[in-house]
């Protein structure tokens, strides 16, 4: 699961409020080199949810030198582009659980495919 | 270093596609192609394209790819015309002037070497782009012609039997891999070897790559293989002239083979200089659009031998573009596929036909009829409305992509549901009910800044799903989750497109009630998306009708104790809010009174205070495809303000 993904995933465990965002906690983690495109990932800067991505990187102890806050005019800084990259793109939980931060919830990833899928009595 | 016009000014071609595919088609190759005088019929489309033969065969929408030989008025018989007159005027009509095919042979084997030649460059991932060969042997193209070996295969030691049966009348060269490798005329007159033609086929797969990892792996099988040809060839040689031309091929092959060890290892079939032996025409020729078969990769082709018993010159080649002249004698071997529609189909069977215009073709200009393994291939539709001739210029259908390995909906149909949802950079685009990803990779390899992603409720889709987008690389932008489609992990709005094939419930085999969870499952693909954003299923009939009547019941007004008409046109949302809360009315009501339009009530609890979910999706079209055995419908829908 790439933190891409995660920017996205919310619990909808029943009676839920607020199933955002979820806590990642990965017992294997992985850094891929992945071809860098920087037209997709200035492309997906607007849609990340900033605080969750860096909180998320932080938690797997991947945060590295990302700012807390986006810079201003980031499509053409090729650094930051790049920091942005590897964080988003590059880093891979490929075994570990998402917890939802209301009901604790475990949500298992594995083979890096976060499973989802809730119980009946849960829906 | 692709130019994007071919050499040759436009072509004439045209492909076929599946039903309801047509319009597609039609918009893709306008767009993608600078298409003129598109011509659409029933499961075809012609049109003349000035763009390089190699983009033409990234066609998405499109079926198999043709050149045009001859579009024309159909064939009328009168009903008792012998079967003689019939050949007659079917070869009148149909065959017109050797010139007419010779320029039509001339053009296909041009296309086929830029195919050839430049097939590996679009596809090959950025990481092994290298270098991107021209094809100087383009214009080198003798009479003999084959049709274009999509597959890499090794074909060894071919009984001369068969050989025999081709009756090449020239050396036919092909070259893939190497810049101005073995530039070789040929100006030997070459008696007829005992043991007949020895045509050793091997063909160059390296071109074909798309993955890197591929590329290495064929070019150490390549150097192996053509060492072992090598040998083979050594072995069998009866002649001593023979063992000569052997030996000197040997020294090709090797050079040929020093020289794709020699370039870099991410790609096999890098340009070689020019080769200095100039004795023997060599052939490599590499192809290859599946991946699946590029384990068999390489193997140089040459053909050795043939001499016309007619002893006609032997064609001289030279190092250039210029083409040679084709004399009307060489035995192309060739074979018909015919089919008849209409009132003349009536009269004669399809063999019939076929075998009339073989024989016609075969006079007019020399060729052999060969039903097995042929050279070329043409094409011969006739119906009630046209008669269409055409030559293949791909083997296998364009629909067969090269970057997916286990294919779930057909690719063509994956594609044109990605192109209604007008996917735009920075999207973020889900498929809730994924399969094996064949719409996401279609997608992505359409659009290469949004982003994906497919859920599945099945580990092993998912698992191949995994495969499929490793395979094609896009595993950047192609992300999976084991979700119910019916529980979607996401925020609302927070989605641009959804693009989904509901399982018909006949080959993909679900578990779920299709029918029954249809509505929840509209709603939460609805709720997830962002307004404007664009929704886009393909629905087995039934389903269709089902989600027609659904979604008609949030829109409009109700009347008891009737049925429900079927909508296929835009439903009226110009005052959303309005309709949406008259329809909390309608529905308290409803539950009062008999509720008549609730056959959709498969779904057991639906509570009548409920805020209707699905009034913000406004439909926007429904097209019928098919889908082989069956037909199916995409729906479009955009998600308005509600």
């Amino acid at each position: 699961m790439k933190l891409l993904t995660h920017n996205m995933l919310t619990s909808h465990v029943k009676g839920v409020t607020k199933g955002y965002p979820l806590l990642i906690k990965a017992t294997e983690v992985k850094v891929n080199e992945v071809e860098f495109n920087p037209q997709f990932v200035s492309r997906m800067i607007p849609k990340v949810e900033w605080s969750c991505l860096v909180q998320a990187a932080e938690q797997l102890g991947h945060r590295q030198d990302l700012p807390g806050e986006l810079v201003p005019d980031y499509e053409k800084n090729e650094e930051f582009l790049k920091k942005v990259h590897r964080v988003l793109l590059e880093v891979e939980v490929i075994e570990g659980c998402l917890q939802c931060p209301e009901s604790g919830r475990e949500f298992p990833i594995s083979r890096g495919i976060p499973n989802m899928l809730l119980n009946e009595d849960e829906v | 270093m692709t130019e994007s016009r071919s050499e040759g000014g436009l072509v004439r071609y045209y492909c076929t596609a599946g039903n309801g595919m047509e319009p597609f088609l039609v918009d893709e190759v306008k767009r993608k192609l600078a298409a003129e005088d598109v011509h659409q019929m029933p499961g075809k489309v012609l049109f003349s394209s000035p763009v390089r033969i190699d983009r033409v065969a990234e066609l998405k929408a499109a079926e198999r790819l043709f050149l045009l030989l001859k579009h024309d008025s159909p064939v009328r018989l009168s009903s008792h015309i012998s079967p003689a007159k019939a050949a007659s005027v079917l070869q009148s009509r149909l065959l017109g002037d050797r010139n007419q095919w010779t320029n039509a042979v001339l053009t296909w084997s041009r296309l086929q070497g830029e195919l050839d030649g430049q097939r590996t460059a679009f596809n090959i991932s950025s990481t092994a782009l290298g270098v991107m060969r021209k094809n100087e042997e383009v214009g080198r193209r003798s009479e003999e012609l084959r049709e274009e070996e999509e597959n890499c295969h090794v074909e060894t030691g071919e009984s001369t039997g068969e050989q025999r049966e081709e009756e090449s009348g020239n050396r036919r060269l092909r070259t893939g891999e190497e810049n101005g490798a073995c530039a070789l005329e040929k100006k030997r007159k070459r008696e007829t070897v005992p043991g007949g033609e020895k045509t050793r086929r091997e063909t160059c797969g390296a071109e074909a790559k798309i993955l890197e990892k591929k590329i290495k792996r064929e070019d150490e099988n390549m150097s192996q293989r053509t060492s072992e040809r090598e040998r083979e060839r050594e072995d069998k040689d009866d002649d001593d002239e023979e063992r000569r031309i052997v030996m000197e091929l040997n020294s090709c092959g090797q050079d040929v083979k020093k020289g794709m060890i020699s370039e870099s290892g991410l790609h096999g079939s890098g340009s070689v200089g020019a080769h200095a032996t100039p004795a023997r025409d060599h052939d490599i020729e590499s192809s290859s659009r599946r991946i699946d078969n590029l384990a068999e990769d390489c193997s140089v082709e040459n053909v050795e031998n043939e001499v016309k018993t007619t002893g006609e010159d032997k064609t001289l080649l030279q190092p250039s573009r210029i083409r040679p002249e084709i004399t009307s004698s060489v035995g192309l071997s060739f074979r018909i596929s015919c089919k008849c529609t209409g009132s003349l189909s009536r009269y004669f069977s399809t063999q019939e036909v076929s075998k009339m215009i073989g024989v016609g073709l075969g006079r007019l200009l020399g060729w052999k009829a060969d039903l097995r393994n042929p050279q070329m291939e043409v094409n011969v539709y006739l119906s009630d409305d046209h008669c269409l001739l055409g030559i293949p210029l791909t083997r296998l259908p364009l629909a067969n992509r090269n970057y997916i390995k286990t294919t779930g909906l057909r690719s063509t149909v994956a594609w044109a549901m990605a192109s209604l949802a007008q996917i735009q950079p920075g999207f973020c685009v889900v498929d809730p009910m994924c399969g094996v990803g064949t719409i996401l990779i279609e997608a992505a390899q359409e659009h290469k800044a949004a982003c994906f992603l497919g859920m599945d409720i099945d580990d092993r889709q998912l698992q191949k799903a995994n495969e499929n987008i490793e395979f094609a690389e896009l595993g950047n932008r192609i992300h999976l989750l084991k979700a119910s489609s019916m529980v979607l992990p996401l925020p609302s709005a927070s989605v641009d497109a959804v693009v989904c094939d509901l399982p018909f419930g006949r080959k993909f085999g679900t578990k779920t009630n299709m029918a029954a969870n249809l509505p929840v499952i509209v709603t939460e693909m609805e709720r997830v998306l962002c307004v404007g954003g664009a929704l886009v299923l393909l629905l087995s009939p039934q389903l269709s009708c089902l989600l027609k009547k659904i979604l008609a019941q949030k829109d409009t007004k109700p009347t008891s104790n009737q049925e429900i008409k079927p909508q296929t046109g835009v439903q009226d949302c110009s005052s959303p809010s309005l309709s949406s809360r008259k329809q909390e009315t309608f529905q308290i009501h409803q539950g009062v009174k008999s509720p008549p339009t609730q056959e959709t009530d498969t779904l057991p609890g639906v509570e009548h205070s409920l805020p209707s979910p699905l009034s913000s999706l406004k439909h926007q079209a429904t097209l019928r495809v098919s889908l082989g055995a069956i037909d199916g419908l995409i729906h479009k829908y955009v998600k308005i303000d509600a």
